[in-house]
């Protein structure tokens, strides 16, 4: 799909980390959430969010953080969300659900719960999300388990938790849950565990093969450029940022993806600017739009994924014009050189 | 053939045509449709046939001018999901 053929008038789903106040401290964390930073937005200022993103026509709000449960208002602001009709999924850590959580999810349709979970095991599991996380999460699964709440699974795989993928997705299904998995991307504090957690060339094509294998399994972001073409029909065949998605950070401002949360790549601050300004007329996203990583022309797979996820590249090269290390031309070459 | 929108599918007006959204599915997909259809076109039940004199009374354009394309619309929309079919 060539985007320029079909622009959007505003996004399809938005990313919203509510607050960075998280009481876990992951190594892998996207935004390297620990304590809420000075100047989160507070309720009046996310219900004039809302009512924005309602007028634009915005289908669905993916909620983050930090933990977003820890967010005084949230759930407030959830219930003012699901006045306006907007579906929002919320990943949570599932160590701090509460009764009036749970209730109000429950037999909720425009609610998605996504609990975060990176083994199969404590001895995997606490080494990525903290000692004693594991039990901590099950106890939250279960708590979620056997209502009518839409729930998923969500493991970002790294070399920890790679072995241990069907087992998880078991586990999800014994909670009547479906697995999704994330890509692992050098941003926030998972910098620092990069190269020790990435996969292997040989894992990724592994991982690209048991995904084609298994439909079944959810992927949210980006896995079309590390994929085989099996799976291309379950999802996006480009990076949606600034073209399908953008981020907001609990401060207001405004980002191509929640991976992308460099100052340099920021569109502005809701605070002082419309989002539909910023959708529409900020040079961060209206260079995003149009990058075509200059490294990736040439490649016969160009059409297929049109330069795979630009935040791998950018935090592992700091060149947007670079190629997705992972990306099924780079591991199929790199396979087939150590053959 | 009687259409309805699947459940809890939205539909977005864009410059280009219609985007459909399934929220269960986080699935979308993209009708180039101009300005000949709106999402108020797939409220509650309709028929191709409704659809094109709809777009005849709006435009001018005759029924029997469109009614082909709409019926491969309506067939793609229910192969994805988007439109469910009742058969009367």
């Amino acid at each position: 799909m060539n985007y320029a053929d079909w622009p959007l008038s505003a996004p399809v789903n938005i990313t919203w980390e509510i607050t960075h106040r998280c009481n876990l401290k992951c190594i892998h964390c996207l935004s390297g959430s620990s304590n809420e930073s000075p100047g989160e937005l507070n309720l009046t200022e996310c219900k004039n969010i809302v009512d924005q993103l309602v007028a634009l026509g915005v289908f669905e709000i993916n909620f983050g953080g930090g933990e977003p449960l820890l967010q005084d208002y949230f759930l407030p602001l959830l219930r003012y969300i699901h006045e306006k009709g907007i579906v929002t999924c919320i990943s949570t850590n599932g160590t701090v659900l509460n009764d009036e959580a749970v209730t109000y999810f429950t037999d909720n349709p425009l609610v998605n719960i996504q609990v975060s979970l990176d083994g199969a095991s404590a001895e995997v599991n606490d080494r990525i999300r903290g000692r004693g996380t594991f039990y901590k999460i099950l106890s939250g699964i279960e708590c979620l388990a056997g209502k009518n709440i839409t729930l998923s699974i969500n493991t970002v795989v790294t070399s920890l938790n790679f072995h241990q993928l069907t087992e998880l997705k078991e586990m999800a299904s014994s909670y009547g849950a479906r697995l999704r998995v994330s890509r692992f991307r050098p941003s926030g504090r998972a910098r620092d565990s990069w190269d020790n957690l990435r996969l292997n060339s040989a894992q990724l094509q592994e991982l690209s093969g048991w995904l084609s294998n298994d439909p079944s399994i959810l992927t949210g972001d980006s896995f079309f450029s590390i994929s085989q073409d099996g799976r291309s029909q379950l999802g996006l065949d480009m990076c949606g940022a600034c073209k399908l998605t953008a981020c907001i950070d609990p401060c207001g401002f405004v980002y191509p993806c929640a991976f992308m949360q460099e100052r340099e790549f920021c569109g502005g601050n809701l605070r002082e600017i419309l989002f539909e300004d910023i959708w529409n007329e900020s040079t961060s996203f209206l260079y995003f739009r149009q990058l075509e990583p200059e490294s990736c022309r040439a490649c016969p797979r160009f059409d297929k994924c049109r330069g795979g996820c630009p935040a791998v590249a950018y935090f592992v090269s700091r060149d947007l014009n670079s190629a997705d290390p992972e990306c099924l031309a780079n591991w199929s070459r790199e396979v087939g050189s150590k053959r | 053939m009687v259409c309805r929108l699947a459940d809890n599918v939205r539909v977005r007006k864009e410059s280009w045509g219609l985007l459909f959204y399934s929220p269960p599915r986080h699935k979308v997909c993209f009708v180039r449709s101009g300005d000949w259809l709106s999402p108020d076109s797939f409220a509650g039940e309709w028929t191709v046939t409704g659809l094109a004199e709809g777009i005849d009374v709006r435009t001018g354009t005759p029924a029997e001018a469109v009614e082909r394309s709409l019926q491969k619309m309506t067939g793609q929309l229910i192969d994805s999901r988007m439109v469910v079919d009742e058969l009367r």
